[in-house]
């Protein structure tokens, strides 16, 4: 009970962010943005057409009407239907993100993984040769732009000048081993970007707790390492890597695949995304920008609830 | 009033103790060599004494490295290799416009907001902060680009106004901190105006943080105006890096390299340069680093 | 020394280097002493002359890196513990040889309840089981004097204040039966009245479980009067070690007897806030060449300048001093 009156008072104190990332994108993509007018008339129109036009647009509306129009879109997900392919936006989007949460997923999920290990390994041999090689590659691999990474990838792993292993680009997923293939050099890719970031982030964390005085009492008192690791170091990092986590979802999902489905061609929000962007495709782009704020908002109640669980001396205030 | 002299003895010695620290790091200075490198190719460029004919059509298509052409040539046959120096200078004139504007913006924005901790100057901010960083990156630069009608600055505004607020909120953690700071408050007590405070008693206790600030933005305007120059929402005219690899995409695949390889060498050298010096700048700077 | 028994604990020339930027510091240098069964032996000395890492050197618990033990020996019932795999000290922390930090505040996992992080240490070096570990800890918090141990036992340490975290960790300390106990300033965090009882506790439990105690402290009071023999130590090096009595008598060390004679208006306060010896403690990182204290010393001369004073015994009864030229002892030595 506690925690959904807190859940529905964590959701209200999102809506002033959701209304000004709505209110920001609104105005810059809408008001400020591309007239459509003369796109859907034919030569010479007249008044009279180019009135109706407008009408049909909402263009003749108040400001204010047009941005509440928006808002009750966002509330009932009825975005009306995509400028370039007439498709419901709604159920493009229900089409998409299924294809790039399964894109990035695996990406995200890796990185993660390979960049604790990495850290940990740096961090448990903290000042030594292993720690200071790590550490370098990661700064050579943070030095690399991830547009570079995925064109070298498709190279060496996809083309027929490099190995030839997987398809150069696309995503005709029928199986789960199709599935494998397709995936596997966006994820290489979005591991490899990754790793550098994660590796020192997860150190830095790590090593912090390490040195703390705690540490030092639970080894005085004879915990072996691996139940040092999780029960002094790993829970009481879990803060700073849940909000790093949590919160780079939103982002993942949106501006990590836009790149890499753009340039792998595979359909998925990015994708789409992007080519809304490139054709000024406004139902497209209004029906993202506001669920990407709405999603940040759940990723910030998600982190909350998620601290309250890792640690007993924040409460639900 | 001696109380209000305090601070400034303790920044001298970190100035004086990070300058020296930073001298002994021996790749901390390697790396500073090559981004002055960088930056005299680049301020090279801007003078015209090279890369000034980047556009001009010299060669046959894809020709290979030679002595006339360096790096080959591309599909058109313009000079790879003045096209990549030139670059340079695109690159090092969005991440300096960048890194110095966000900066100043997200101090000014952070001193206010700490300074006005609890009110709702600070709330006000502290939401569009958060406003700011929930809009996708890529679509709040489109919305600029097409909102200014191609403005050739529009990809600098849209990178200032979302990098400023991480800038902010260290500014405002900081000032917070040290508002509660026994100097700063003795400059109260002798009611020295608050403006002049941040000015003159706060903001020159946090110019370290902004230094490494300003360097890993440096970065991050690059790498992110290479990406958007890609995507055809950055640099419109002029030669980018971005647009090279562009350019490149369909080349690769028809197995010519040059111009990827061109472009891709040189940013990667400067950003790692600028990485390593950043965090040579880093460890000279942080007073409680240790091991 | 005792001859007749073999010391508990027995370190010789135990020195401890920190890397740090400005280069290679010795923070203990040539430190030697035997604690015997029983004993309670102090360690005194000014703020960062190295009583934490000679007492976090015995359970292999220097932070490394940036510190190590680059030299000497430390023996615990006879068996050697410098180099000692990490495996097998394992066995030994917590067991045979506890420690009680200085800092009660931060000492604690804050993320695991009371009763968590002392029923680990039972079950591990006892072997009870989850039900066994949990009355142990309760009885545990009982003896050191936390109320309503039942309930305290599932709170958090943020939910204690520090005092109950110091017992807390005391609790724990004791849990196994130590032989051997190192206390670092185990009151210098808490007040008044706190410190009076935790201090009483130990010395109570002490008895109890017949152990062996160092006690480091800042507290020449304290050493008074929990103390048979203590240790004074200056800038990394043990300046003189004496039994209580002689200590407090007739302190043979300048520095010792600089400390002492200050001892009214010191008692119960931290050394390093009343600055009782003119002149400033060496930078460990520019020691001069001869004699530690020389610059501080008013018996100084030529010779203390250029030499270091070794740790010699001093008199029939196992003392030790490190100057050339102690004051006189309380009585006319006899010709050894
Ligand atoms: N982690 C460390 N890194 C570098 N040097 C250290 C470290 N820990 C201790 N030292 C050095 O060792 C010296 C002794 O430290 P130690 O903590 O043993 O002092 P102490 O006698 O316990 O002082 P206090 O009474 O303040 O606790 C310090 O002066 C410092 O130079
Ligand atoms: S050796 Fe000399 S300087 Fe050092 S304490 Fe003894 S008398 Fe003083
Ligand atoms: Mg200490």
């Amino acid at each position: 009970m506690e925690i959904l009156q807190y859940t529905v008072r964590k959701l209200i104190s999102g809506i002033p962010l959701v209304l000004g990332v709505t209110l920001i994108s609104f105005l810059l993509m809408v008001y400020f943005g591309p007239d459509k007018t003369y796109e859907l008339l034919g030569k010479n129109p007249t008044a009279q057409e180019i009135a109706e036009v407008r009408t049909q647009l909402g263009y003749d509306q108040p400001f204010l009407v047009r941005y509440v129009d928006y808002l009750r879109e966002l509330v009932t997900l009825e975005f009306g239907n995509s400028d370039s392919t007439g498709e419901d936006v709604a159920s493009l989007l229900a089409r998409t993100i299924p294809i790039s949460l399964a894109l990035t997923g695996p990406g995200f999920v890796l990185g993660n993984l390979l960049g604790v290990l990495l850290a940990l390994f740096a961090a448990f041999y903290r000042s030594t040769w292993v720690d200071k090689a790590i550490m370098a590659s990661a700064v050579v691999g943070m030095s690399i732009s991830f547009l570079i990474v995925i064109i070298a990838f498709q190279i060496i792993f996809a083309s027929s000048y490099g190995l030839g292993w997987f398809p150069v680009r696309g995503w005709s997923v029928h199986s789960f081993g199709d599935y494998l293939s397709y995936v596997a050099v966006p994820t290489m890719a979005m591991v490899f970007v990754a790793l550098g970031y994660n590796t020192r982030f997860y150190r830095s964390v790590l090593v912090e707790e390490m040195t703390r005085d705690h540490v030092r009492t639970a080894r005085a008192f004879g915990v072996p390492p691996a139940k040092l690791f999780y029960k002094n170091i790993l829970k009481n990092s879990m803060i700073p890597i849940i909000t790093r986590v949590v919160f780079s979802i939103p982002l993942v999902i949106i501006s990590g695949s836009l790149l890499i489905e753009s340039y792998f061609g595979i359909p998925g929000v990015g994708k789409i995304t992007y080519d809304a962007i490139i054709s000024g495709d406004q139902p497209v782009l209004k029906a993202v920008v506001g669920l990407t704020a709405i999603l940040f908002v759940l990723a910030q109640l998600l982190t909350d609830i998620l601290y309250r669980a890792v640690d007993p001396r924040i409460s639900l205030k | 009033m001696s109380a209000v002299a305090i601070p400034a003895v303790r920044r001298e010695s970190l100035w004086s103790k990070a300058a020296w620290k930073l001298a002994r790091d021996r790749t901390g200075m390697i790396a500073l060599a090559f981004v002055l490198l960088y930056m005299l190719v680049a301020v090279g460029v801007t003078a015209g004494w090279w890369a000034a004919d980047w556009s001009e059509v010299r060669g046959g298509k894809w020709e290979a490295m030679s002595a006339a052409h360096w790096f080959g040539t591309n599909l058109i046959g313009q000079d790879i290799f003045a096209r990549a120096v030139y670059s340079t200078k695109t690159a090092f004139e969005v991440g300096l416009v960048v890194a110095v504007l966000a900066t100043v913006i997200g101090a000014a924005l952070g001193a206010v907001a700490g300074f006005f901790n609890g009110s709702w100057i600070d709330e006000v901010l502290l939401w569009l902060m958060g406003v700011l960083d929930s809009i996708p990156f890529y679509l709040f630069v489109a919305a600029i680009v097409f909102a200014m009608q191609d403005n050739p600055y529009a990809m600098h505004i849209a990178m200032i106004s979302t990098f400023w607020t991480s800038v902010g909120r260290l500014i405002r953690g900081e000032v917070i901190k040290l508002r509660g700071l026994e100097y700063v408050e003795a400059a109260h007590a002798i009611s020295v105006p608050e403006f002049v405070i941040i000015i003159r008693h706060i903001l020159p206790n946090t110019t370290h943080i902004l230094l490494v600030q300003a360097t890993i933005m440096f970065v991050s305007a690059i790498k992110s105006e290479v990406i958007l120059s890609f995507l055809g929402l950055g640099v419109k005219d002029g030669m980018s890096w971005g647009l090279m690899i562009a350019e490149s995409s369909q080349e690769v695949m028809a197995g010519f390299f040059n111009n990827f390889l061109a472009a891709s060498v040189l940013m990667f050298g400067l950003v790692m340069a600028f990485n390593m010096f950043s965090d040579a700048l880093q460890d000279a700077l942080d007073p409680r680093k240790v091991g | 020394m005792q001859a007749d028994t073999q010391p508990l604990l027995s370190v010789r020339d135990l020195v401890i280097e920190f890397t740090t930027e400005n280069g290679v510091v010795r923070a203990a240098d040539g430190i030697s002493f035997d604690v015997h069964e029983n004993e309670t032996l102090g360690i005194v000395g000014e703020s960062g002359c190295g009583k934490t890492v000679t007492g976090l050197s015995i359970l292999g618990l220097i932070p490394s890196p940036p510190g190590r033990v680059a030299g000497g020996s430390i023996r615990f019932m006879g068996r050697e513990l410098v180099g000692l795999p990490d495996s097998e000290m394992r066995n030994i922390r917590g067991r045979d040889i506890s420690m009680i930090f200085q800092e009660p505040m931060t000492a604690l996992n804050p993320v695991f309840t009371v009763g968590n992080q002392m029923t680990d240490v039972l079950r591990r070096h006892r072997g009870l089981t989850r039900r066994q570990a949990r009355d142990a800890a309760i009885e545990m918090l009982a003896k050191v004097g936390i109320p309503v141990p039942a309930k305290r036992i599932d709170e958090y340490p943020h939910q204690l204040s520090g005092g109950m975290r110091q017992r807390v960790m005391i609790a724990m300390a004791l849990s196994c039966d130590p032989k051997l106990l190192i206390a670092d300033e185990p009151t210098t965090a808490l007040d008044v009245t706190t410190q009076a009882q935790v201090l009483e506790q130990i010395a109570g439990l002490q008895s109890e479980f017949k152990m062996a105690v160092v006690l480091i402290t800042h507290d020449l009071g304290i050493v008074a009067e929990t103390c048979r023999r203590a240790i004074v130590m200056y800038c990394g090096r043990i300046v003189e070690n004496a039994a209580i009595e002689r200590l407090f008598e007739a302190p043979r060390h300048p520095y010792a007897k600089g400390l002492l004679e200050s001892i009214p208006r010191l008692r119960r306060e931290r050394l390093d806030e009343l600055p009782i010896i003119p002149g400033r403690v060496p930078n460990l990182l520019h020691l001069p060449p001869g004699c530690r204290f020389a610059a501080r010393c008013p018996r100084a001369d030529a010779l203390c300048r250029e030499q270091s004073p070794a740790l010699v015994p001093a008199g029939p009864h196992g003392d030790f001093i490190a100057c050339h030229h102690p004051h006189p002892g309380q009585q006319a030595e006899p010709a050894a």
